[in-house]
């Protein structure tokens, strides 16, 4: 027969500190692997912003990002004319040339690093969800302005309305700020075309070539012209897939994660062990009276695992709920992480979901049982005539 | 000290207790020497050698990306205290294949002016001469030939993706010393197979006479460009390093975040195993000061006791520490987070650093049961006993 479980809850009840402190380190175990994690979930959730499946880019044979790429003017006009391409209402192909250059300048912090400068015609705006300008206006061509994401904005220097950005030679007048929805082009600047390619000395080319396709199969041949093409010798992939590339970005946050969560949790469950052994060795004469009343030495294991259990799941909802609480009201303002296929900084949200907070709860009721096994095992060994001599 | 035997005593009076805890102090430390160490290694503080001081690099103004030209090298040169300039190109190129796993420094430099810039680097002299000698050969770190098993004549293809040529290169040497997870190719296989460019370089890798001629110099080559096409930014090689992480991002405060929720987190396990620990003790607590120990003394030989085991998890932890950052290098070399694993290096300060905090989650840990400890009253805690 099993023994109540009411039995555990009111022996953890009764003892209050020690169950709080126990409860307590489990927990701050659950949010620090749950925030450094929300970070890595962040940079995988920008990734996988207003990418569209239809939407293809067109590459240098061996970049890894746009950043790497280089497209001939030639090229591009070539391009331009490879079958399964959708035409905007004047029958022209939706096919956006874009130039993308590296500045480095100042966080609020006062430390430097990379931000991508994008050029674009007007056909950009129409193959991405709609870019709002939430302040100010879009820049004139030709002026030298630039709009700025609403997370740049946040997290660089110089870089509000009015505000002259300036890296080497470059010099650049903010004009507006946009919302780019969690994209990653919220890590970015945006300006004209021409302008881009004036200030970076590239007028004879772009970076990359981005098309939109109608269907599945306009897409497969649409890549299949590109590389196919001998003359122009470009590479063509969804952004699904080229995003799905950078996702590498995420895995040194993701590496810190498991590495610092899976050495606190060998301990936090040591912690518990402790707790269990000093319980099981204050409840002798429970355990058997327990025992001398009928009950097995299996149901007496199987308590005080349940026991340790309760605890573990305990600390993994208060660290669940401790992590929510800090990355909904602390953890706001955008953060930044090198990419390292673009060498710019990509800028995401701390975000939690039902995902991880499931691996948290994993990790607490692991460290629960853990934690429970051996104190349970010396507990469910005991000799009843030993035992009750304690008495 | 007279009672330290006292104290040793019942450190370990429940065994599995006592050595649970050291376990988790134990793990602690292992954290905290890695996570401080992978810092350390971010910083570039082992790329440094013992010349980093007295060593400037030249880059655009603009960032990294941008190119400059190479004919600045000359101008560079005349600048007094300077003692050479070599030209060097990040080349960015996938060896094997694009995965993360295979990422290391392909930099390209003049072979002449090398050893004399990276004085602080061991090479075997004949295998500096053969690899200066032969235009497509390279030299290489010994932790990459570790990672790689290259032999020396063995060729290597490396595909570039951010430069648009491929390089295929013989080993002819290895250098150890300071940051050993690049190759050294020389600049000129790159000006003959590479049209457009050969007029550019990267940065610039330069050595000055001593490190007091360092904000001299840089100020000057600052200004030599300054209104012209490329204006570039010389600094410190350390400022140079820096970059990186701070590119990065907020590592350094994530770093130090984690780390300090980790402490927080040991000591209240520790602290609540101590205050177990005396609990249990109360009636001989009790016992003591009635044969005449004073509540100070108790006060002192509880907190000595949580000291005691944290200095004792917490030597044992920065022992275990150095195998487990070698084999945590090992398993990295061969995962996506492979280039933060070829400088990591446990400085002697970490390991102080280590022994410090160590001292501080005993204090921390044992300060509350101790003062409840010295604060029993004798009559109440000898009803305990009966």
């Amino acid at each position: 027969m099993a023994i109540p479980i009411r039995y555990n809850l009111r022996s953890l009840l009764v003892r209050k500190l020690s169950t709080g402190m126990t409860v307590l380190g489990v927990a701050l175990v659950v949010t620090v692997f749950l925030l450094v994690m929300s970070l890595a979930e962040g940079v995988r959730k920008t990734f996988q912003t207003s990418v569209s499946p239809l939407n293809l880019l067109v590459m240098r044979v061996g970049a890894q990002s746009d950043v790497q790429s280089f497209v001939q003017n030639e090229q591009y006009q070539t391009i331009r004319t490879l079958p399964g391409i959708s035409r905007d209402e004047q029958g022209q192909p939706l096919a956006s040339p874009e130039i993308v250059a590296l500045i480095n300048i100042p966080r609020k912090d006062g430390k430097k690093t990379n931000v991508i400068v994008r050029g674009v015609e007007t056909t950009a705006f129409k193959l991405r969800p709609a870019i709002p300008i939430v302040e100010g206006r879009m820049y004139r061509n030709g002026s030298n302005e630039v709009i700025v994401s609403r997370r740049t904005a946040k997290r660089f220097a110089q870089t509000a309305i009015g505000d002259t950005i300036r890296s080497g030679s470059q010099s650049w007048k903010v004009v507006g700020i946009f919302d780019a929805q969690g994209s990653p082009y919220d890590s970015e600047i945006w300006a004209d075309l021409h302008d881009v390619q004036g200030q970076t000395r590239r007028n004879t080319g772009y970076s990359i070539v981005r098309v939109r396709v109608p269907d599945a199969s306009a897409r497969d041949r649409f890549i299949a012209a590109v590389k196919g093409n001998q003359q122009i010798k470009m590479d063509a992939k969804s952004e699904a897939q080229f995003y799905e590339e950078q996702m590498g970005t995420a895995k040194p946050i993701q590496f810190l994660a498991y590495f610092v969560g899976i050495l606190m949790a060998i301990g936090a469950s040591f912690g518990a062990m402790n707790t269990m052994y000093a319980q099981v060795s204050a409840r002798i004469r429970e355990i058997a009276t327990l025992r001398a009343l009928g009950f097995s030495r299996r149901s007496i294991l199987f308590s005080f695992m349940l026991e340790s259990f309760a605890l573990g799941l305990l600390g993994g909802a208060v660290g669940a709920v401790l992590a929510t609480l800090v990355v909904t009201f602390v953890l706001t303002a955008p953060t930044g992480t090198q990419n390292f296929n673009t060498f710019a900084e990509i800028l995401f949200n701390f975000r939690i979901s039902a995902g991880l907070i499931f691996s948290g709860m994993i990790f607490s009721m692991a460290i629960g049982l853990f934690g429970g096994f051996f104190p349970a095992a010396r507990a469910a060994r005991l000799k009843i005539i030993n035992a009750l001599r304690e008495v | 000290m007279k009672f330290f035997h006292l104290v040793w005593k019942n450190v370990f009076r429940k065994k599995t207790r006592a050595f649970l805890t050291m376990g988790s102090i134990i793990l602690v430390m292992v954290l905290i020497v890695v996570l401080v160490s992978l810092l350390d290694a971010l910083a570039g503080e082992a790329a440094m050698g013992t010349l980093g001081a007295s060593r400037i690099v030249v880059q655009h103004a603009t960032g990294l990306s941008n190119f400059l030209p190479l004919a600045y090298r000359q101008k560079i040169e005349q600048i007094p205290a300077v003692l050479g300039v070599a030209p060097e190109i990040w080349f960015g190129g996938t060896y094997i294949d694009q995965r993360p796993e295979h990422f290391f420094g392909q930099l390209s430099t003049d072979p002449e002016i090398w050893p004399l810039i990276n004085a602080d680097v061991a090479i075997d002299p004949q295998q500096l001469r053969a690899w200066q000698s032969e235009r497509d050969s390279f030299i290489a770190g010994q932790q990459l030939i570790d990672r790689y098993h290259w032999k020396l004549g063995e060729r290597i293809h490396i595909q570039g993706s951010y430069i648009l040529m491929d390089l295929d290169l013989v080993l002819r040497g290895v250098y150890k010393g300071r940051d050993e997870s690049n190759i050294f190719f020389n600049t000129k296989y790159l000006e003959n197979s590479w049209a457009g460019r050969s007029s550019q370089t990267g940065i610039f890798f330069l050595r000055v006479r001593t490190a007091d001629d360092v904000p001299r110099v840089t100020e000057a080559i600052n200004q030599m460009f300054e209104n012209s096409d490329a204006p570039v930014k010389a600094m410190p090689e350390k400022e140079f390093n820096l970059q990186f992480l701070e590119m990065m991002g907020n590592v350094k405060l994530l770093v130090r975040s984690i780390a300090i929720v980790v402490l927080f987190t040991i000591v209240l396990i520790v602290a609540n195993t101590m205050a177990m620990s005396a609990r249990e003790r109360v009636g001989e607590i009790a016992v003591i000061r009635a044969l005449g120990f004073r509540s100070g003394q108790v006060l002192r030989l509880v907190l000595s006791e949580a000291l005691v085991l944290s200095l004792l998890g917490g030597l044992a932890g920065v022992v275990v520490a150095f195998p487990f950052a070698a084999f945590l290098v090992e398993v990295m070399k061969r995962s996506p987070v492979a280039p933060f694993a070829y400088n990591f290096r446990v400085a002697p300060l970490t390991v102080l650093t280590a022994m410090a905090i160590s001292v501080v989650i005993g204090t921390l840990s044992g300060f509350v049961p101790a003062i409840r400890s010295s604060r029993i009253s004798i009559v109440n805690g000898l009803r305990q006993v009966v």
